[in-house]
């Protein structure tokens, strides 16, 4: 069925290297690829074979759109980035990375669903697209400003209501870790596709658009629209943005124990200055286009640099509370996320990073002389922006850290190499992301959860950022009056059984202990894993936000039961393409084995399905551990569900088949990856 | 900003700021009280929308829902009847509004009486009958000589002028703004608002 609403039809394609500009159709790949996260994959599979290093002009970078932006659909301001990624390591592979804002919007009206830029310019360049137009640039005069200072440019040339996605000099000096910005504070950082887009000599891309895109049942998005707003936001009471209006109301962001721009600012000096309406500085919450959360919160002041930032950002430099304890989170905390926004460094690797080379310099492993940094200062100013300046750079000690931390890691080798580790729990060829292990059940912090052992294992990069599993644990922790951090299993599992019910089919499923507590439950890891990765797939390729879905903990109702339909439903809306919700798994599920025969191809087996031997010998907080054999149980049994090969992992010919995959199985056979 | 209130046409009516918003909102004791050349007359308008503007987070939802709504599901703020202007460097969100005004230049622009006071459902707001319009673009043009951008603007694609006529009574944009950043000011006696009282923004 050809969808009737959600598309424009057309993907942008432009060749640095010849400078040629053309156009296909987005209906070589919708609806069967569904757009966003799913379209880019399909893309990849097609035009980025193994031997395309992330670096090499030959490499695809993708902007991929969903159906649903442009349009009224909740959180539609999100779009995702593709590619062969330099972060992926040791081996780069397909990655991707979602990033939100305004600019998916106004890519649309332009007249295209997705850009998809390849080759290298001679010299800098930027691209300018504009109502079904689109011109290569001289970026002579950009190159080497930062991002705000790029897209002030740009502006003067373009106008105001031009979006821009734009890289620092991390970026340009194509640093593994460089993230692609737009607007203040919404970035595309995990893959480090800044970095390739540096490679390319692309310092940004220019987007304006006066089209539409058309809605099928334009009276159908606006119901379902209204109950999500239902349920994520009331008004706030009269004056306050931050207070719902409806006493007791929980936005329903993060299980509820978040609110309106609850991603900024913690207690200390600079919040207590925006509380204090004659300082000149303030916070007030800032949204994402078509977003009635607006989790973020923009931050202004007199010697601050304003704008808004998210979580990884905001606490990317947590190390100067412990610096100066007395201020709390400091302007030098908001500074070090501005400055790694100004730069295009992706803040969210900065959060291993940092905190690894503490602990290689506690161990005396990294001395302040040899890497040129004040190690004895971290948490200060003069560290901080010497790190990002060198890493920007490519500076000295800042030339190996610009590799990454996991890459950096493995030069240094040896106790350093072990002690990042705790940061970077994926061994194997497909590791180089620091994975949310701060979060509950995060291991070795607080509790083991299999779910969350097998998620880790399983992924392309860092598994828990679709948040909907952990959202729903936090959840149940704040309905029994804990927190993310304080939260204990046994106390959760009650609350959580209808709700998994719902969301995962089983209430036994919440049962994450066995019933003496000694040891974990395994049983319902690999049924709750395949459906989290089937609702992060098809959340990111509608594009929806990580943070309002899956929909799955209702903080507001008495049994807490979300619901996992309203992604399918808009779909439908603005497609008219009918979508249960049966069918969407299903589609989620096909886009998963794409996915990972993306990996396969580029060499990924069953044992890099795999974590350091750090998180099979550490006891959790309550006294268990992850087993071994567990582990590998638990993942014979995924790779059953889904139908791939249990000795390699490797998707097989049949079930290739089965999901509509032919064209990929006689690839795989082509190229000897799979046998006939 | 000058707002100069303009006395000459407020006729013993009261002047308030509502809400601190920088808008001046004033009640007049007479429904009409200005007239076309031809003689005939405006009546107020009973229903306008007013902003906070420093609540709006800048989502963009109020421009996306009368979109989606008014323009037969084509969605862009090209198609939306309010706009917000946004600096996003410096996170000043303005949403531009249509004041139905008091002296509606749109409306006294229009050459075929497409612009006219919608009394059927009592708001009095100023709207364009599609049926009528020829789409010659004065009212646009009469509008952005006053406010910027122009309240009225042009559907290019359906070759008619556009313009916020208050959802006939129950604007969705204010029922949607997550943010409580947009309320409905209503008087059965009128509302002497927008030009001449403001003169242009």
């Amino acid at each position: 069925m050809t969808p009737r609403g959600g598309w424009v039809g057309k993907i942008l394609r432009v060749d640095l290297t010849t400078r040629r500009i053309t156009e296909s159709s987005t209906f070589d790949y919708v609806p069967k690829f569904l757009g966003g996260r799913g379209l880019g994959a399909k893309i990849c599979w097609d035009e980025v074979p193994p031997e395309v290093g992330a670096f090499d002009p030959e490499n695809r970078l993708i902007f991929a759109t969903g159906p649903l932006q442009g349009t009224l659909a909740p959180s539609s301001g999100r779009f995702m980035v593709l590619g062969k990624a330099p972060q992926s390591g040791p081996t780069e592979s397909f990655c991707r990375s979602g990033v939100g804002g305004h600019f998916a919007p106004e890519l649309k009206w332009a007249g295209y669903d997705a850009l998809v830029v390849r080759g290298k310019a001679s010299k800098p360049v930027y691209l300018f697209i504009s109502d079904h137009k689109a011109e290569i640039l001289d970026a002579a005069s950009l190159w080497g400003l930062d991002t705000y200072q790029t897209q002030q440019m740009l502006w003067k040339l373009h106008g105001q209501k031009t979006r821009v996605m734009v890289i620092g000099r991390a970026g340009e000096n194509c640093s593994r870790i460089a993230c692609i910005l737009t607007d203040t504070g919404d970035a595309s950082g995990q893959g480090g596709f800044g970095g390739v887009m540096g490679s390319k000599n692309l310092k940004a891309i220019a987007v304006r658009g006066t089209g539409a895109v058309a809605v099928a049942r334009p009276k159908a998005l606006m119901q379902t629209t209204r109950r999500i707003h239902e349920l994520f936001a009331r008004k706030p009471a009269k004056g306050n943005p931050y207070e719902p209006e409806e006493k007791g109301f929980k936005y329903n962001i993060w299980g509820g124990g978040y609110g309106r721009g609850g991603l900024s600012l913690l207690p200390g000096e600079l919040q207590d200055l925006c509380n204090d309406s004659s300082s000149g500085y303030s916070q007030t919450p800032d949204g994402c286009f078509a977003c009635p959360v607006s989790c973020r919160s923009r931050v202004k002041g007199p010697d601050i640099t304003g704008g808004v930032a998210f979580c990884a950002q905001s606490y990317m430099y947590l190390e100067s509370m412990i610096d100066e304890p007395e201020k709390g989170y400091s302007k030098i905390t908001w500074q070090a996320a501005k400055l790694s926004d100004l730069l295009g460094i992706n803040a969210y690797e900065l959060m291993a990073i940092i905190p690894w080379l503490a602990d290689c310099f506690h161990e005396k492993l990294i001395t302040e002389k040899d890497t040129g940094l004040p190690l004895g200062e971290i948490g200060s100013w003069s560290f901080i922006s010497k790190l990002l300046n060198n890493i920007a750079d490519r500076q000295g000690f800042g030339d190996l850290l610009a590799e990454g931390g996991q890459r950096a890691a493995a030069k240094l080798g040896g106790k350093a190499e072990t002690l990042s580790r705790m940061y970077y729990p994926r061994a194997g060829k497909f590791g180089g992301y620091r994975e949310h292990w701060v979060y509950l059940g995060g291991f070795p912090t607080g509790y083991a959860l299999p779910q969350l052992a097998l998620m880790w294992v399983l992924d392309n990069r860092d598994a828990l950022v679709s948040h909907s599993f952990i959202s729903m644990l936090w959840g149940a922790a704040f309905t029994v009056g804990q927190n993310a951090l304080t939260a204990v299993p046994e106390k959760i599992s009650p609350v959580l059984r209808p709700v998994m019910k719902a969301a995962y089919g089983s209430e036994e499923a919440a049962e994450f202990l066995q019933p003496d507590g000694k040891s974990l439950n395994w049983k319902w890891a690999a049924p709750v894993v395949k459906r989290y990765h089937e609702h992060s797939l098809l959340k990111d390729s509608y594009v929806l936000c990580d943070i309002l879905f899956p929909y799955l903990f209702n903080a507001n109702s008495l049994d807490h039961v979300g619901d996992d339909t309203l992604e399918s439903r808009i779909y439908s809306a603005v497609t008219g393409v009918e979508m249960s919700p049966n069918e969407s798994f299903q589609k989620g599920e096909m886009l998963c084995t794409l996915e990972r025969a993306l990996a396969v191809r580029d060499g990924r087996t069953r044992q890099d399905d795999i974590f350091h031997d750090l998180y099979f010998e550490k006891q959790d907080a309550g006294g268990r551990r992850y087993r071994r054999e567990d582990l590998e149980e638990s993942k014979t049994e995924y790779y059953k569900l889904m139908g791939w090969d249990l000795e390699m992992g490797k998707p097989t010919l049949a079930t290739l088949q089965r999901l509509g995959l032919k064209d990929v199985a006689e690839d795989m056979v082509r190229k000897g990856v799979l046998r006939s | 900003m000058a707002r100069e209130v303009n006395r000459r046409t407020v006729l013993k009516s009261l002047t308030v700021s509502a809400l601190g918003l920088g808008s001046v909102v004033a009640f007049g004791d007479l429904i009409s009280v200005f007239a076309l050349p031809d003689g005939q007359k405006v009546a107020l308008a009973r229903a306008v929308i007013l902003a906070d503007m420093s609540l709006c987070s800048g989502c963009r939802i109020c421009e996306m829902v009368c979109a989606n709504l008014n323009s037969m599901g084509r969605n862009s703020t090209s198609f939306a009847r309010l706009s917000i202007e946004k600096d996003y460097l410096k996170g000043d969100y303005q949403p531009k509004l249509c004041y139905q005004c008091a002296e509606p230049p749109c409306l006294k622009a229009c050459p075929v009486d497409a612009l006219h006071v919608d009394k059927k459902s009592g708001t009095y707001a100023r709207v364009v009958n599609e049926k009528v319009c020829i789409g010659c673009g004065a009212c646009v043009e009469a509008c952005g000589s006053h406010f910027h951008p122009s309240r009225a603007t042009f559907d290019a694609e359906r070759q008619k002028s556009i313009k916020c006529h208050l959802c006939f009574g129950d604007p969705q944009c204010v029922k949607s703004c997550p943010l409580g950043v947009l309320r409905v000011e209503r008087s059965k006696k009128g509302l002497l608002v927008g030009y001449p009282v403001i003169q242009g923004d």
